[in-house]
């Protein structure tokens, strides 16, 4: 400790510089990770926190809720599928709806209330249990979204106001507010919009699956695909996997985060290999008066810890005072990923620093008194 | 004629409030073709007096004239350009440029005067190092070479450029005593047969016999008498 | 001057090099992706507007300058002729939809434009037939050729494809240029709900000159909202904080790059002193030998840059053709030039070393 702390403070342009290099890039990690996360949840968040095991798409829909329509033949045809507890009907649309005054862009979801497709993540208030009513996102409560705020649908067949009962975590679909209710007031809501008639029937978009307990959801899937015609049976998470974009935003962000992943390491693993390099006459002449190899590596590791730890910090600071910036994305500051992140770049730069260790044992304390140590 | 002409040549360092002395008053001339051992322990001033009469420092006060040129007032920039034309230098163990052959380093003196590492200057390098014994290692890199090897090529970098006056800064101290008695061989050799004049700082008294003069410096001072007869 | 000695070494002694290429080649990869993805984003979401050849755009004043939302009645139409300066209106109309296409089991991503202007590049709206219309480049990845009839929406609206057009993608899907009339039938077919009637748009694309703007919005008593070109560019869905996004993440990228250049240099400088002290001694200024640091961070940065470009665009290559990545000319040339500053600025760290270096200190130092 005596060793590698005064070394770093003796040269502290060398190492206050990796360690901004190392803080920035993993700020730039954390940042972009949540970036995606939000990016996700934000277009998705609404298809994986609700409850049902399965969603059951038309097969021309390509995995998007919105392009998809479920006929009533195929509806009963699912439900007779061995393992399918529940299948009830899940509609979803987006609406121009009225909230705090100012027109909108709102999705709303109907499902049979009690049943599957019920936002699994209610921060406060409660699901709805007439109709009327609704769960909306919580990114979205103060915009006229909060429990007991009225949104008005808006429609040439009038108008169509929700009540918002409750709120939940990461509801949101396709980046906009998004409320859940129950399928008979998102029918209603599709007749303003359309100019319908009273009664006329809507179709679901999907049906959303409880399997039978003890069934295994994938399992579900391919029993259902196997017996009826014309859908495309997903898993939940593979509902949110395949949605349009999620996948190629995920390669995106995956191609980009493993760069950084590796040039964090490469930064460090390069820096204490010439730094021990550069020191290596110092080495030898600390090895010939008695210094065990242990502790001249272990003085080294030490130094890597420390730098790392600086930087995650500076990393942490920079990356709250970013996420101020965007947080109309949802992205939220949470502790976990930042010391998981953290940890992963730890282990990697310690395993670069291997290089400059196996240089620090390799070092004979003989050499001190040949010279041979002294020159490079 | 005179080459180099130290005259009460002072040079002062202060740390802090303390004032030390390193070279007190010295007053030395060198002729054309004439070698001068510059004796002392360490901290004697041989080193100060090495480099004011290189132009590497300023002295505090007095006058210094090498080559007709006199230095006392160049700034840096003027004092570069004179070391590059006017004098020749070898030091004691960090020399030679680690990347380059033995050729180039010689010719490293001709490009940093601007020069463009032509066919004359090449010419010249190898016949400078067909001269100092090393015609078949002109191509080698500093690595390959030998220790008294190393300090010979960096004599003939010393000499490239025909300076008026070398310096040398304990040539042989890294070498045993044959090699060095070798090198001072050849050291003396190339100096008379240029007529160039050279001061070598030892403290190695088994070298001073290739010298035609020693001068002996103690805390600053010079104490045999420097002015020839 | 000549800076034989700092090139020299580069190539004696690359592998002394090698690590720090390698980071920075990363580095330019990364920053070349990054730039490609922003790129590929915002060419693939606004083709289709930066493509009007046009001053300013109209939207009514209730649709939020969104196109979607935006419906211009032929009172209103008629109110913005009038205005001085008006040289030309048309009308706009835009539905995203999916089509298919013969012969591809997968439908295709189309967003379908009616137009009265053309956009550049896109030919005189006179020459298509009803149920013709000239479609953006990209969709041939999606199997889409000239000739082909496509079935549009749920409806199966038939338009067919009589030409291609280039980047005029609009919210990442490929653009076809059809006639009003065709665009209103696909429209009232495909969203019923959002239906038009006969003279009505979504928007209008005006030629002219003077502050079109203002006098519009004015003239129009407010019922429209008028944006120029770029300004209806940036009020796309997203684009704007996309940009600022990416930019952020770009610009901290680059601040790393000048850190590491800058810790890189300044280490080997360190290793130098030395050596720098014999050459002052023999004769070296100061200003040749930093000018040797530089020179040496400019050809390990270019080095690094052409390797980062391959890989970038090998990369690129290998992604699935739904990645948004579009690696344009202009985007190598920033990254490079960035990079050049960076590692310029980074290598400037070591200059007070350099300046510093005693030559004197080459005497009486054994090592």
């Amino acid at each position: 400790m005596f060793l590698a702390w005064h070394e770093m403070r003796r040269s502290k342009l060398r190492f206050g510089l990796l360690t901004g290099a190392v803080g920035l890039l993993v700020f730039l990690i954390l940042f972009q990770q949540a970036l995606l996360g939000g990016l996700i949840t934000q277009f998705i968040g609404a298809v994986r926190n609700q409850s049902a095991d399965v969603l059951v798409f038309n097969d021309q829909a390509r995995k998007n809720i919105e392009g998809s329509i479920i006929l009533p033949e195929q509806a009963a045809a699912v439900a007779a599928v061995e393992g399918v507890a529940v299948a009830s009907p899940l509609g979803e649309s987006t609406f121009t709806v009225q909230a705090d005054g100012s027109e909108t862009d709102a999705v709303v979801f109907g499902y049979v209330l009690g049943g599957p497709g019920a936002p699994t993540t209610l921060s406060a208030g409660r699901l709805p249990t007439a109709d009327g009513e609704a769960v909306a996102s919580e990114k979205d409560e103060a915009d006229g979204f909060g429990i007991g705020d009225t949104v008005t649908v808006l429609g040439p067949g009038g108008t169509l106001d929700l009540t918002v009962v409750g709120v939940a975590r990461d509801l949101n679909y396709s980046v906009s507010p998004t409320m859940f209710t129950s399928f008979d007031t998102f029918a209603a809501a599709k007749r303003v919009r359309n100019g319908l008639a009273e009664g006329t029937a809507v179709l679901p978009s999907v049906l959303a699956v409880q399997v039978a307990d003890g069934a295994d959801a994938e399992a579900v899937v391919e029993r259902i695909a196997a017996a009826v015609g014309g859908v495309e049976p997903l898993t939940r998470q593979q509902a949110v996997d395949g949605s349009p974009g999620v996948s190629s935003v995920r390669t995106s962000f995956g191609v980009i985060l493993g760069l950084f992943y590796l040039v964090v390491p490469l930064v460090t693993g390069l820096f204490f290999l010439i730094v021990t390099f550069q020191k290596a006459s110092a080495l030898t002449l600390l090895r010939a008066i008695g210094a065990r190899a242990r502790t001249l590596v272990v003085a080294l590791l030490v130094q890597v810890v420390l730098v790392m730890a600086l930087g995650s910090l500076v990393a942490f600071g920079l990356y709250a005072g970013a996420l101020q910036g965007v947080k109309n994305l949802g992205v939220r500051v949470e502790v976990m990923p930042v010391v998981v992140t953290s940890l992963v770049v730890l282990a990697l730069a310690l395993v670069t620093s291997l290089v400059a260790v196996r240089r620090v044992l390799r070092i004979d304390p003989l050499d001190a008194t040949t010279g041979a140590g002294v020159h490079l | 004629m005179t080459v180099l002409d130290m005259r009460d040549v002072r040079k002062v360092y202060r740390s802090g409030d303390a004032e030390v002395v390193a070279l007190d008053h010295a007053t030395l001339a060198v002729d054309h073709g004439e070698i001068v051992a510059l004796l002392g322990p360490s901290g004697s001033g041989k080193t100060t007096l090495l480099s004011i009469a290189g132009g590497l420092l300023a002295p505090t006060e007095g006058s210094v004239v090498v080559d007709g040129e006199d230095i006392t007032g160049h700034d840096a920039r003027r004092l570069t350009a004179f070391r590059r034309e006017h004098v020749g230098f070898v030091f004691q163990s960090v020399n030679l440029v680690p990347f380059l052959t033995a050729e180039e380093n010689l010719l490293v003196v001709d490009e940093l005067g601007g020069g463009k590492g032509g066919r004359a200057a090449r010419e010249r390098a190898r016949a400078l190092l067909d001269e100092l014994g090393l015609a078949a290692r002109g191509s080698n890199m500093p690595s390959q070479l030998s220790g008294g090897e190393r300090q010979r090529v960096a004599i003939g970098r010393a000499l490239f450029n025909n300076p008026g006056l070398v310096l040398f800064d304990e040539p042989t101290s890294a070498l045993d005593t044959q090699l060095g008695e070798q090198v001072m061989e050849l050291i003396r050799r190339e100096m008379k047969a240029r007529d160039t004049a050279a001061v070598i700082v030892t403290h190695d008294t088994r070298m001073t016999h290739y010298a035609d003069r020693v001068v002996r410096i103690v805390d600053g001072r010079l104490t045999a008498d420097p002015v020839p007869a | 001057m000549s800076l034989k000695l700092p090139l020299r070494e580069l190539r004696r002694r690359p592998t002394r090099f090698l690590v720090a290429t390698v980071v920075l080649a990363f580095l330019s990869t990364l920053l070349l992706f990054l730039g490609g993805l922003l790129d590929g984003l915002y060419l693939g979401s606004t083709g289709a507007i930066r493509a009007q050849d046009a001053d300013v755009i109209v939207y009514s004043s209730t649709a939020r300058d969104s196109f979607l939302r935006s419906r211009i009645t032929a009172d209103v139409r008629s109110e913005v002729d009038a205005v001085d300066g008006v040289d030309a209106v048309g009308g706009l109309g835009f539905v995203l939809l999916g089509a298919d296409v013969p012969g591809e089991a997968d439908p295709a991503d189309v967003a379908i434009a009616g137009y009265e202007l053309a956009p550049k590049g896109v030919p005189e709206v006179s020459s298509l037939y009803d149920g013709q219309g000239v479609a953006d480049r990209r969709l041939e990845d999606q199997g889409v050729g000239v000739g082909d009839t496509l079935l549009i929406g749920p409806a199966k609206t038939e338009v067919t494809v009589v030409g291609w057009v280039e980047d005029t993608a609009y919210l990442q899907q490929g653009t076809i240029w059809v006639n009003l009339a065709t665009w209103r039938q696909v429209q009232n077919a495909n969203r019923p709900d959002a239906a038009v009637a006969d003279d009505v748009v979504q928007a209008l694309v005006v030629r002219g000159s003077g502050d079109l703007a203002a006098a519009i919005d004015t003239a129009t008593g407010g019922a429209t909202s008028t944006l120029t070109v770029e300004e209806a560019v940036l009020a796309l869905p997203g684009v704007e904080q996309q940009n600022s996004t990416f930019n952020q993440i770009i610009y901290s990228t680059l601040v790393v790059v000048l850190a590491v250049v800058g810790l890189f240099f300044s280490l080997l400088t360190l290793e130098r002193l030395g050596l720098y002290g014999v050459l002052k001694a023999v004769g070296a200024s100061s200003g040749r030998l930093f000018a040797g640091v530089v020179l040496q961070a400019v050809v390990v940065t270019i080095v690094a840059f052409v390797a980062g470009s391959a890989l970038a665009m090998a990369a690129a290559a290998a992604l699935p053709s739904g990645v948004p990545l579009q690696l344009e000319p202009s985007r190598f040339v920033f990254t490079f030039t960035a990079l050049l500053v960076a590692s310029v600025l980074g290598s400037a760290i070591s200059l007070r070393k350099v300046l510093h270096v005693d030559p004197a200190a080459a005497i009486g130092t054994s090592s």
